[in-house]
């Protein structure tokens, strides 16, 4: 009994410190995969509300760190399956909207020459800024579809799995996706 | 002749996929000997191919954005406040 108390104790202490510790960083990682503020602050409170449930079961054998993500990864995917229950749906128009009926690009679509910059883009706010709303005006389910790539390093598959996606469909998803963000990208920063 | 070059070194539609695919998953070892002739020949998708990267990595680098720090104590505080009341 003592034991447990101890325990107990204990578990309560690291874990308001890892609350101070690593709230800022599981927030920033919630807001960037569900671009809810409201929602990012729901999922880390579960967070450490499930962590708190579960700290006997913490054995030390990763880092907190790594254990809370984890948590919060999984509480990231169920939000979003939460979501999918609608099979995700591919409009034939957005197709036809880059390429004719042989397949080839449209005259307007046609991927223009970016500066040669290119590299130091990715250094630059402000076009991080402009990457960001392209990808805030994609459907909804397609966002999601491009940001769960890189939610684990575990391979697409995977993730078709979890949300109930068949894989070629999946890809489908992601290919027009970044066709309209490539379009986004350029028309929003190479022509302003 | 459009027709007969794309059955054989695909459609711009077809290349772009490929491309897209070729992120997460090996192509085999066609689609990777068509895609290369495409592109070749393509210079929009060439294009396309270059942009796409660093599209994909401009997406990689979008979690450093920056987050107001007030928000975060407001969330520390709430959090906290949660747990202590579950104790």
């Amino acid at each position: 009994m003592y034991f447990w108390v101890f325990n107990t104790k204990m578990g309560n202490n690291d874990l308001t410190n890892w609350v101070n510790e690593f709230t800022g960083g599981l927030y920033k990682w919630a807001y960037y995969k569900t671009s809810s503020a409201e929602t990012a602050e729901d999922l880390v409170q579960e967070t450490f509300l499930v962590a708190a449930e579960k700290f006997s079961s913490f054995k030390g054998d990763s880092s907190p760190k790594t254990w809370l993500f984890a948590i919060l990864n999984h509480k990231i995917i169920d939000y979003y399956r939460k979501k999918v229950k609608m099979p995700v749906g591919i409009e034939s128009g957005v197709i036809s909207n880059y390429f004719d009926e042989h397949g080839s690009w449209q005259k307007e679509k046609r991927p223009n020459d970016w500066q040669d910059e290119e590299n130091h883009l990715l250094d630059n706010n402000e076009f991080q800024k402009v990457l960001q709303k392209c990808l805030d005006a994609l459907p909804e389910q397609w966002n999601m579809c491009v940001k769960l790539k890189y939610l684990t390093k575990k391979n697409s598959d995977d993730i078709c799995q979890k949300l109930g996606i068949a894989p070629t469909n999946y890809w489908q998803i992601v290919h027009r996706a970044k066709l309209q963000l490539r379009n986004c990208v350029e028309n929003k920063w190479f022509k302003n | 002749m459009k027709k007969l070059m794309h059955l054989l070194f695909l459609s711009c539609f077809k290349a772009t996929e490929l491309i897209e695919r070729k992120f997460h998953f090996k192509l085999s070892a066609k689609e990777s000997l068509q895609l290369k002739l495409h592109k070749m020949m393509c210079k929009a998708c060439t294009k396309y191919e270059k942009q796409s990267i660093l599209i994909e990595k401009g997406i990689s680098n979008i979690e450093n954005i920056d987050i107001e720090e007030h928000d975060v104590e407001m969330l520390k505080l709430k959090i906290s406040t949660k747990l202590e009341s579950q104790k």
